[in-house]
């Protein structure tokens, strides 16, 4: 079962991560309501991927508190975390030749019956999943063989299957060609739009960022810097001040919604 | 996994396809090959012993049923305590090492990791060794020092492995992997060693790396049968975890998955299957390699049709082997197994080519 | 994951093992024992104390391995699993109820015939039990395989585990076999002839000195160059010490092996070459292995060859064995006939 919806999915409050004696997260608070798109953006190291990894529960924060759907996040159990939150995988070699029906189906682990596998519910949401993700023609193809940005979108729809109410993706697009790009972006914003998905999703892309997500979360240094829709956290005295690049180099679409 | 999503194509995937579309189709055959090699395993044998008296003492030991045949003991031996438990054993060994091999495989995700990856197969010869080396005889109910050390050696040296190698981290499987080579050579070289000044012992410890089903008797099965078809049934109970870390530990712990708990006690459950395997059959190869793969080709990779599949294809062709071995004048099992499997699964490798890849 | 260095030990066994077997021409009973576990008064001990009547039976006689085994009436369906049993059987007049035998029991004739129920390697325990056999005589050490020992003796089919430490335990294990085969009279005056016989010989050389150290040659492995020789305390030691010779052994009780440098070092005067159909080096060959010729045997070209079946097999023919032995080491003395 899935935790009851309520207004905001996830709250950080005063969130501070460390790995030995370096701090990458410094005294971070943010909160995301239900159906909201967030992309969260920033230079390297600035705390992106541990900010994300602890809002997923795989890393234990030094202080402050991470709470999903109103429940503090260390205890949720595993399972029901998992039914709430769905990352999506980095792509990852597969040991074995594997139809993209097959991986698509692992998405729905935290549902099936350990000992039965997968009930008609399941099938029917792996069905629902790999057709959203419009990979249908590619279910008995062995993912081995499929291209990068296949890859990709077979990761998505394991993610998709999950049948969560939250999406969490870190770097969606980062092997992507520009036309795999927008169709990865599209799927999110359809995701969000038709059934309601929150979607969290680190981008490198400040460009994809400030058109696809209606509210972009930057961070720099371990903390929060601008958090709001693009037109304000993306503007050009703040690239240049965070990226340290001349803001002509990135257009942005910044009257995006 | 419904008829809904498994491969319809033949065109494009030819042999492999088909009979991935069909788990039944290949479960039925391992099954039947099962009862053949059983059927066969105990009517054949060095001394000719009719199909009719065969089935007299075997109808009669165990259902009491007497159907007006008569015997020698000689041949209610031969048939009940001899062949019987010999064929049992050979088809709970493949078993064994085919579910734990499938196990190996799909944890390490590695395709060339076998039962005796974490060490297991040294570990038990080098135990083994030092039973025959000690001026100690020491036999509780046809359980000598010998199994008891090899039993004791795989799952210390597969412990070992695991408390050195960990799992943590990234590239934890590389150095679980790395740690078990080198345990592994360690406990190799004592066991040059102990060849080296085993003397007269050394033909001892020789057939126990060459394995065998020679010393196969109810008693030795019954004790060994809990510890693998458990093991067994263990595993396939949490398919579905090793399903999940197919897809690398991080996206295994998304789907709910406690990564470190699970992969400790599918590891354990494994070791302990080689280990009840080794003690009592010696070191027997390629069953527990070979066996997962060609099952994979057949049916695909999911846990819930690899582990009991390869369970059955791994004790009918154990038994199979064994035969063979038996007719051919006792001559270890492994070069049989060797020498029909490696073929055969050659040609499937061929055959499905562009559908899988080691 | 350990098959480079398994496979190197295997190929070090096979070789060791190969050595072993052309050593021992796949008959002797293990030449040694493990000092531990060397126990040269085999006894056997007869439940019903009646030494000069007609054995009665059932008996219990306790064998090489410290097994109490009950023989329930006087056998007349045996297998012999070694050759040197199978020797025993036949010398005692026992001959004619032997069923089966092992197939390197090629002594006496009559042996030869019957059918095989073992190789080197392996009892074929099937066939043993089909053949209904009231005892079976195996082998120590490892010589008949222990699982194929447990597996009859759960079938309640007696076996007595021979192997002969010693020459001493020869005499013992032929003791041994005639009390389990209700033969006790002939085997008492078999060994005692047996002990004669090499008590004689050995008498003749004894005394003789200085005595030359002489290296008998167990094998020799061309392509390793491994030399393998008697153990220290092995019954071949025995046999070449017996026959008047200051012998070369491997100075260790479990190993085989000698070292060409320690070799060098012991520097054999006499090289005795124990030969056999599968295992048959001449002078010439071993005077051209490589480093040999520091040897003062190979340089003087005392190198001889004998055949080692009656040497190293621990029957009725040792005798014999220890003459011809005796007659390679000292050439020009006169031994005492055959009694």
């Amino acid at each position: 079962m899935t935790l009851a919806s309520a207004a905001p999915v996830i709250a950080i409050d005063g969130l501070t991560i460390g790995y030995a004696d370096r701090t990458v997260v410094d005294g971070a608070d943010l909160v995301v309501t239900t159906g909201e798109r967030l992309a969260l953006v920033g230079p390297n190291g600035a705390g992106k991927s541990s900010l994300l990894r602890a809002i997923t529960g795989v890393l234990t924060p030094r202080t402050g508190a991470v709470t999903v759907l109103g429940e503090r996040i260390d205890r949720v159990h595993r399972t029901t975390l998992a039914r709430t939150i769905a990352v999506v995988p980095e792509v990852a070699d597969l040991p074995f030749a594997m139809p993209v029906a097959e991986v698509v189906a692992l998405g729905r682990l935290p549902h099936d019956p350990p000992l039965t596998g997968l009930r008609p519910t399941d099938i029917a949401a792996v069905e629902r999943a790999m057709e959203r993700v419009g990979i249908d023609h590619l279910r008995h193809r062995d993912v081995r063989e499929l291209s990068m940005g296949e890859r990709q979108l077979v990761f998505i729809a394991v993610a998709v299957a999950q049948s969560a109410p939250i999406l969490v993706l870190d770097e969606p697009t980062a092997h992507l060609d520009i036309r795999h790009q927008v169709d990865v972006m599209e799927l999110l914003v359809e995701l969000n739009r038709r059934d309601g998905t929150t979607v969290v999703a680190v981008l490198h892309d400040l460009a994809l960022a400030a058109h696809f997500f209606p509210r972009v979360v930057m961070l720099a240094g371990g903390r929060i810097v601008a958090d709001g829709p693009p037109a304000e956290t993306l503007g050009a005295g703040r690239i240049r001040d965070v990226f340290g690049v001349d803001p002509a180099l990135v257009r942005l679409p910044v009257a995006a919604p | 996994m419904a008829a809904g999503t498994l491969p319809r194509d033949l065109e494009t995937h030819g042999l492999a396809a088909w009979v991935r579309a069909r788990p039944l189709v290949v479960g039925i055959i391992a099954g039947v090959a099962l009862l053949a090699t059983l059927v066969l395993g105990v009517g054949l044998g060095t001394v000719r012993i009719g199909p009719s008296e065969t089935i007299a003492v075997i109808l009669s030991r165990t259902a009491g049923i007497d159907i007006g045949m008569t015997w020698t003991p000689a041949t209610e031996a031969i048939v009940w305590d001899l062949r019987l438990p010999r064929v049992l054993t050979a088809m709970l060994i493949g078993c064994g090492l085919a579910v734990a091999g499938t196990t190996f495989q799909g944890l390490l995700r590695n395709p060339l990791a076998d039962p005796y990856v974490l060490g297991t197969a040294s570990g038990a010869a080098v135990g083994a060794a030092i039973a025959v080396l000690l001026p100690i005889q020491l036999v509780l109910v046809e359980f000598g020092l010998l199994h008891a050390l090899a039993f004791a050696g795989a799952l210390g040296s597969a412990w070992l492995v695991f408390r050195l190698g960990g799992t943590g981290g990234a590239g934890g499987l590389t150095r679980l992997l790395l740690t078990g080579y080198a345990v592994g050579s360690v406990l190799a070289a004592m066991l040059t060693m102990a060849m080296y000044v085993s003397g007269v012992e050394l033909r001892q410890i020789f057939s126990f790396l060459l394995g065998g089903l020679g010393g196969a008797s109810w008693i030795r099965l019954l004790v060994a049968a809990p510890l693998i078809i458990g093991a067994s049934l263990l595993i396939m109970a949490r398919g579905r975890s090793l399903d999940g870390m197919l897809l690398g530990d991080a996206a295994a712990r998304h789907l709910g998955i406690d990564v470190t708990r699970e992969r400790a006690i599918l590891l354990a459950l494994a070791s302990m299957a080689t280990a009840a395997a080794v003690a009592i059959s010696g070191l027997i190869g390629f069953v527990g390699l070979v066996v997962p793969h060609v099952v994979r080709l057949l049916v695909g990779p999911a846990a819930h049709r690899v582990l009991p599949l390869s369970a059955i294809a791994g004790a009918a062709l154990l038994s199979a082997a064994d035969l063979g071995a038996r007719l051919a004048g006792d001559i270890p099992v492994g070069v049989v197994m060797a020498l029909l499997g490696a073929p055969f699964f050659l040609f499937l490798l061929h055959r499905t080519r562009s559908g899988y890849e080691l | 994951m350990l098959l480079p260095d398994r496979r190197r030990g295997v190929v070090l066994a096979l070789l060791v093992l190969a050595a072993l077997v052309s050593g021992c021409t796949s008959g002797a009973a293990s030449p040694s024992a493990p000092s531990a576990t060397a126990s040269p008064s085999a006894s056997a001990d007869i439940s019903t104390p009646s030494p000069t009547a007609a054995p009665a039976f059932p008996v219990t006689v306790t064998d090489d391995e410290g097994t109490a085994v009950e023989v329930a009436s006087e056998p007349d369906a045996i297998i012999s699993l070694t050759p040197a049993t199978t020797e025993i059987l036949f010398a005692l007049g026992a001959g004619d109820r032997v069923v089966a035998t092992d197939d390197g029991s090629d002594f006496p004739e009559e042996a030869v015939a019957l059918p095989d129920v073992a190789t080197f390697s392996s009892v074929d325990v099937e066939k043993v039990v089909a053949l209904e056999p009231d005892l079976v005589l195996a082998g120590g050490l490892g010589f008949t395989p222990a699982d194929a020992i447990t597996r009859l003796r759960d079938l309640d089919v007696p076996v007595i585990v021979v192997y002969a430490p010693s020459v001493d335990g020869v005499y013992a294990d032929i003791e041994l076999i005639g009390a389990a085969t209700g033969t006790a009279e002939a085997a008492a005056t078999l060994a005692a002839d047996m002990q004669a016989e090499i008590d004689a010989i050995s008498g003749a050389v004894s005394s003789r000195s200085p005595k030359p150290r002489v290296l008998y040659e167990v094998g020799y492995d061309s392509t390793t160059g491994a030399i393998f020789a008697p153990a220290e305390e092995s019954f071949v030691a025995e046999m070449v010490t017996l026959a008047g010779a200051d012998t070369i052994t491997t100075g260790d009780p479990n190993t085989y092996e000698i070292s060409l440098e320690s070799l060098i070092s012991e520097d054999p005067e006499l090289i005795i070459l124990g030969t056999n159909p599968f295992y048959a080096p001449t002078p010439d060959s071993v005077a051209a292995r490589p480093g040999w010729d520091a040897l003062t045997a190979v340089r003087n070209g005392d190198i001889r060859p004998v055949r080692d079946i009656e040497i190293t097999r621990p029957g009725p023919r040792l005798p014999l064995g220890l003459r011809n032995l005796a007659s390679a080491i000292w050439p020009d003395v006169t031994l005492p006939a055959a009694g």
